[in-house]
């Protein structure tokens, strides 16, 4: 038996392990559950510097403080512009129900007007306040929706080191597509946290949208936290990166802040 | 020895204060405030640098040249407590606009802005201390206290007067007069249920509107809002009788606001002197007949309501104000000084649509009733307004446009507002814009139609 042959039969040995061996991928409906699943932390206050660049490098920074508490399974999240001056006092407020046919709350406070102003929740796959994320994303956090997508596990990959699970994502229907401004979704889900650690976004026309790395994560007081994520936008060349600090978990979020008077007062 | 170098650094600061302090009025304040910065540590600052020019379209002459610098300092104490000072110093280099062409006698002394020359104006915006106490959230000192849901029409946010130095054309945050207040906030969802929040307000600040003198740009002549002599008969403006008594002529507010099932509603009430005079009138006769008109403030009630909600696309909002009595011109020979009175009834019904990227376009409807109209009133019994704001974002946020309209449908006149901003740096906003009147002369914006104007503003934040 030549050498050749000898190797194709390893080849095709091999092969035949693979198949009757490997492990089945899982579920995409079991990783979607076990990515909301992953402890997060009754509340959480952090600290955020956003920084926008165009595409010819102009860059944009903005320092806020967010905070986050969940109520069962309702989540309020609240963010506060400290700088720069033009945009200080600037507060976002969501609401964010657990029925899927409950739309959620959202208010804004915009300093020039004084003003709490009620937003429509539909406005979810409108971009944040001039970032590369959706007001969707931004609510979403490290979550997934469980109601405005049909979704499949279509491969493995490797992000950073890491190894994940390819998570396609693919609207229900048009409408919640054109909501959401997506018609396609890929997240590489590491494998062993459950967090996603890169999301790839296409438009409701299948055109490459934007791509999101997660980076830096690292546990703070035994929860697994991202400081880093970065999106590109291929369509405009904007690019977005959100840093977080100062994560805190343990000292407690007052309910206060989740509330009109709160926006209204500032930080 | 480096703390008395500071403080070496700082008294000219301190002599400077205290000279503004010798110009009378609130400027004591000021020094109260910097004498915090040396004895309560160091604030937090930001500071607005904005510089605005704007030009007549039909004449090129320019109408408006504005410098302007807004600091704002806070202040946090070990004790959750807050102090907030923002101060305003700007100069006009145009004469129908300089501060020596606004009525200031409408003004309390503590209130009143310090001229600086002919076309400085020194103003202590706002300076308040806020802490919680217990179940309640105090906040005590002069601030702006915000009201309503409507946008460019008020109807319930009038606890605070106005400047009309531009008319309306100013942006509300810096044309509203802020008053001293004591503003008190609490929770009340343990003895209603829900989320409602009780505010109480007592402002012992007799400060109304300010309003442009007879030879100022923006100077009212249409009849629903000045006083029309006969031909031959000259106008003497009189002092303004004004509430003074620190007590007896304070006003003083509630407000209930809750969420109820998705809607956000409030009830409001409000005693109150009517930020805008009764211009009473009494005619002299002689060799130079004249009418003397003398501005006279009168007390109300205002009683009213806001609601906004969210469905889909939409957010429906509005408000409705109930004002007991308030005084209007009157051409009638009954209404002997020139005036007349009538209880007013004002709702606004808005309505936002997002259901575009990065587009936003809102709708209003207003109308203001008189339920004790009388003939001679120089306006009508039924007043319309039709409002039309759409916004366009690009490039992230970076550039805006905008076109408002505001249509008075009763005399067909209004103004429309269409403008774009750039943030050509972090920090910088360049905006520019027209303004444009129409209709007849009479109308509240058709007596400006010789106004129009083109504007350009630079903004700047440290």
């Amino acid at each position: 038996m030549k050498i050749q042959q000898l190797f194709g039969m390893g080849v095709l040995l091999m092969l035949i392990c693979e198949a009757v061996w490997s492990t089945p991928l899982p579920d995409a409906d079991e990783i979607a559950r076990r990515i909301n699943a992953r402890d997060e932390g009754v509340a959480v206050a952090r600290s955020l510097t956003m920084r926008l660049t165009d595409r010819r490098g102009k860059t944009r920074t903005r320092e806020t403080r967010a905070f986050r508490k969940y109520y069962g399974k309702e989540k309020r999240t609240v963010i506060f512009y400290l700088k720069p001056a033009n945009v200080r006092n600037t507060a976002f407020l969501t609401w964010d129900y657990p029925q899927a046919d409950k739309d959620d709350d959202q208010w804004l406070y915009l300093p020039a007007m004084r003003k709490v102003r009620r937003i429509s929740a539909s406005d979810r796959g409108d971009y944040f306040l001039g970032t590369d994320l959706t007001y969707e994303d931004i609510k979403l956090e490290t979550r997934v929706s469980m109601n405005d997508y049909r979704r499949k596990t279509t491969g493995e990959d490797e992000v950073d080191g890491h190894h994940c699970y390819l998570l396609e994502s693919i609207p229900v229907d048009e409408d919640t597509a054109r909501e959401l401004g997506y018609g396609r979704v890929e997240q590489c889900v590491d494998s062993e946290i459950w967090m996603v650690r890169r999301s790839r976004f296409w438009d409701i026309k299948g055109k490459p949208l934007k791509t999101s790395y997660f980076r830096d994560i690292r546990k703070v007081q035994g929860i697994w936290t991202q400081h880093r994520i970065e999106v590109e936008n291929h369509k405009s060349g904007h690019r977005t990166l959100f840093l977080f600090r100062d994560v805190d978990y343990e000292h407690g979020v007052s309910d206060d802040l989740f509330t009109q008077n709160a926006l209204r007062r500032g930080l | 020895m480096v703390s008395a170098m500071i403080c070496l650094l700082k008294m000219p600061c301190a002599v400077v204060c205290s000279k503004i302090a010798k110009r009378g009025g609130a400027a004591w304040i000021s020094t109260l405030a910097y004498s915090l910065a040396v004895y309560a540590g160091a604030p937090d600052v930001d500071q607005i640098f904005s510089a605005r020019w704007a030009a007549g379209i039909d004449d090129g002459r320019s109408q408006l040249f504005e410098l302007g610098w807004r600091p704002e300092a806070r202040w946090r104490f070990n004790d959750g407590g807050r102090l907030t000072g923002r101060l305003r110093l700007r100069v006009q280099t145009e004469s129908g606009t300089r501060p020596g062409n606004i009525e200031n006698d409408s003004f309390a002394p503590a209130t009143r802005p310090q001229t600086i020359g002919e076309t400085g104006e020194l103003d202590l915006r706002e300076l308040y201390y806020e802490r919680p106490l217990d179940d309640w959230y105090l906040t005590i000192g002069k601030q702006q206290v915000v009201w309503g849901k409507a946008d460019g029409l008020k109807v319930l946010d009038v606890v605070n007067p106005q400047s009309f130095r531009e008319f309306i054309l100013e942006d509300f945050e810096q044309s509203r007069i802020p008053l001293w207040t004591f503003n008190a906030e609490r929770s009340i969802d343990d003895w209603l249920g829900g989320d409602w929040t009780l505010q109480l307000l007592w402002i012992p600040d007799q400060t109304y509107h300010a309003l442009p003198k007879q030879n100022a740009t923006y100077a009212f002549s249409s009849p629903r809002l000045a006083p029309q002599p006969p031909p031959g008969v000259s106008a003497l403006i009189r002092s303004s009788e004004k509430p003074d008594r620190l007590f007896a002529d304070s006003d003083a507010g509630m407000r209930l606001s809750g969420f109820v099932s998705g809607w956000d509603v409030s009830i409001n009430y409000l005693y109150q002197y009517d930020n805008r005079p009764a211009l009473h009138q009494r005619f002299i006769s002689g060799a130079t007949p004249l009418v003397e008109i003398t501005p006279r403030y009168h007390r109300m009630h205002v009683l009213g309501g806001t609601f906004s909600h969210a469905i889909g696309d939409w957010v429906i909002r509005g408000e409705l104000g109930y004002f007991s009595g308030r005084y209007f011109l009157s051409n009638a020979s009954q209404a002997q000084d020139g005036v007349a009175s009538s209880p007013e009834l004002s709702v606004v019904i808005g309505l936002d649509w997002s259901g575009v990227e990065d587009m936003f376009i809102s709708v209003q409807w207003f109308e203001s009733w008189l339920s004790d109209y009388r003939q001679g009133f120089t306006r009508p019994e039924r007043d319309n307004s039709l409002s039309l704001l759409t916004r366009r974002y690009f490039w992230n946020d970076t550039l805006q446009a905008e076109l408002l309209w505001i249509a008075n449908t009763h005399d067909n006149d209004g103004l429309l507002r269409p403008s774009l901003s750039y943030e050509l740096e972090d920090n910088l906003e360049v905006r520019a814009g027209l303004d444009i009147f129409y209709g007849k002369r009479a109308g509240l914006f058709g007596q400006f139609d010789n106004n129009d104007r083109f504007y350009i503003s630079l903004r700047y934040g440290l």
